[in-house]
């Protein structure tokens, strides 16, 4: 009780409490239309947050994120189209089909890094597009499935809380993996996979696990989107969404969960509020991930949060991040 | 614990890093293990702690062939290694870096006691102070000992140190070189590479000589000194080693 109490004084803790309320009281102060950028904002935000725990915690710089939502949103959308069952079901065996196509992906990449990791899966996502345009009988091609709607109801405010809960849901296992031993020792892996292998950690199996686990929550997003927006076509798989995901998670802070959450929830915002700029917000959009990457490796937000929070470890805050910053002793 | 190499050897393409090395080490000897540079010293290293996998030949651990495992499952066994080049989790934390291993060894335990492990760990190495403080912001040799707290959380019952002394101040290879003697005297094996011709004649019982994948000579360190072979393979002809 008394570490709960703790916990709930620390200043993050409360700004993420705060921040919950505000999110769970925007449907009575919001109009539909803001309510829908909320919606698409926090797909996103699943989405980012669950590639930076591939790419920030386990290294895995993988392009085949997308694709793993498209597996999810069009094994939902045919299973409700063709087999009539409930659409939570068509959502979860599309978040499971998900999980098995990273398994597979996880294994056959398992000796893969940096650039031959990110052109396998660019290929396994051209694959997968190629494919899917080219089946029109059963998936319509470029022309888009239609999906039926997940409530049956104009009103916003259902599907808002259903991704909101689907994004806290995500945040949470993930959060929880991450203060797990998984958490400590993908990012041992990420570090240094063969010395992690050295210390005893089964490198095979925690990188296929981040895997079925980031894949199965980029299907679970896939799922609900598609039973929001009603279609869903090979456009979600160019790899521009890919890139904007990935810059997402980046600007935010790919080495944190919730900053690459926050990060897709403001950029998506952002984005919406230039809308009038026309291709200028692109313009915007690439300035602010050049400036993070050359200013703020870390991320604009994860860099702002330590700052705010004080986050980080003891030599870190005494004497920034120089090397060498500790004298031998010796 | 007994550790047995039989015929063991390793190719990379066409080449014969290790050509047929048969080895035992056994109860809690401290075995040096010297060369010239591409000798093979480090691959052997290598291969008995599953980073490689031999050609053929024989890894057997108390009994099990352990030629074919993985690292992680090496390390399990009771193996432990560090790095020729220090390999530490540079963006984690001193504590965190010796989390790594316990908790992979045995999960069951718990972080708490894994916690309290580290801390004995860090007491012995005297880094307790450090512990909260990132790898990378360590000097090299602080991230040597660190390895080598690594690889005591485990309590392993051989342990295999790659140039321990490299690039370490003089202070430090003293300090490193009592934790080794108390180590060995509180029971571990040790196969230490080293190109500290000084401190590998003086901690070593025994000396492995490698030279071109093979093993040159095997025996007390004062013969092996002498050994014409050896004074040959490191400095050529009609001249001394020491």
């Amino acid at each position: 009780m008394n570490d709960i109490r703790t916990s709930l004084r620390r200043p993050e803790v409360l700004a993420v409490l705060a921040g919950l309320i505000v999110t769970l009281a925007l449907p009575f102060v919001l109009e539909t239309y803001w309510l829908h950028v909320l919606i698409i904002a926090y797909w996103y935000a699943i989405l980012a947050s669950s590639w930076a725990l591939l790419a920030g915690y386990a290294g895995q710089f993988s392009f085949a994120h997308m694709a793993f939502m498209a597996i999810g949103a069009y094994t939902a959308g045919l299973i409700a189209i063709h087999l009539e069952l409930p659409l939570l079901v068509g959502i979860a065996l599309g978040t499971v089909a998900a999980g098995v196509a990273g398994w597979a992906i996880g294994v056959l990449t398992l000796r893969f890094r940096a650039a031959y990791l990110a052109l396998f899966t660019i290929a396994f996502s051209e694959i997968l597009r190629t494919v899917i345009r080219a089946e029109t009988q059963i998936t319509r091609g470029d022309r888009g499935l239609r999906v039926p709607e997940l409530f049956d109801t104009v009103s916003r405010v259902p599907p808002y809380y259903t991704m909101l809960a689907a994004l806290v849901g995500s945040l949470l296992l993930m959060l929880w993996l991450e203060r797990s031993r998984v958490g400590l020792f993908l990012r041992a892996i990420r570090e240094d996979e063969t010395a992690a292998a050295a210390r005893g950690v089964d490198v095979v199996r925690y990188k296929v696990l981040t895997f079925v686990v980031t894949s199965m929550l980029a299907g679970l997003a896939g799922g609900i989107y598609a039973h929001y927006v009603t279609i869903v076509s090979p456009n979600n798989l160019v790899i521009s969404q890919m890139g904007l995901v990935i810059a997402m998670a980046i600007i935010g802070g790919v080495e944190s969960l919730i900053a690459a959450a926050i990060g897709a929830i403001l950029l998506q915002i952002s984005l919406e509020l230039l809308r009038e700029t026309g291709a200028w917000r692109m313009v915007f959009f690439g300035a602010l991930l050049v400036i993070t990457l050359r200013v703020a490796r870390d991320g604009l937000l994860l860099g702002l949060f330590r700052r705010l929070f004080k986050l980080g470890p003891r030599a870190e805050l005494k004497a920034g991040t120089a090397e060498g910053a500790v004298s031998d002793g010796a | 614990m007994e550790l047995e190499i039989r015929n063991l050897v390793k190719h990379f393409g066409g080449i014969h890093a290790l050509k047929g090395i048969s080895l035992r080490v056994s109860g809690n000897e401290l075995v040096g293990l010297i060369g010239p540079n591409g000798s093979g010293k480090t691959t052997l290293v290598n291969t008995i702690g599953g980073i490689h996998h031999p050609t053929s030949g024989q890894i057997m651990l108390n009994g099990t062939d352990i030629a074919h495992k993985k690292p992680n499952e090496v390390a399990r066994r009771g193996v432990g290694r560090t790095f020729q080049v220090t390999r530490a989790f540079r963006r984690m934390t001193v504590m965190e870096n010796l989390l790594v291993p316990g908790m992979a060894h045995s999960p069951e335990r718990g972080q708490s006691a894994w916690r309290e492990r580290a801390r004995e760990v860090l007491d012995f190495l005297t880094m307790d102070h450090l512990r909260d403080d990132y790898a990378r912001s360590l000097s090299g040799g602080q991230q040597k000992l660190l390895e080598l707290g690594q690889v005591m959380m485990t309590d392993p019952s051989i342990i295999m140190l790659d140039e321990p002394f490299a690039g370490v101040h003089p202070k430090l290879m003293e300090t490193i070189f009592g934790y080794i003697e108390t180590l060995h005297s509180q029971g571990k094996a040790f196969i230490i590479v080293s190109h500290d011709m000084d401190s590998i004649f003086t901690l070593s019982k025994r000396l492995v000589v490698l030279s071109y994948g093979e093993v040159i000579a095997d025996g007390d360190p004062e013969d092996v000194k002498e050994d014409e072979v050896v004074i040959e393979a490191y400095l050529g002809k009609e001249e001394s080693v020491a």
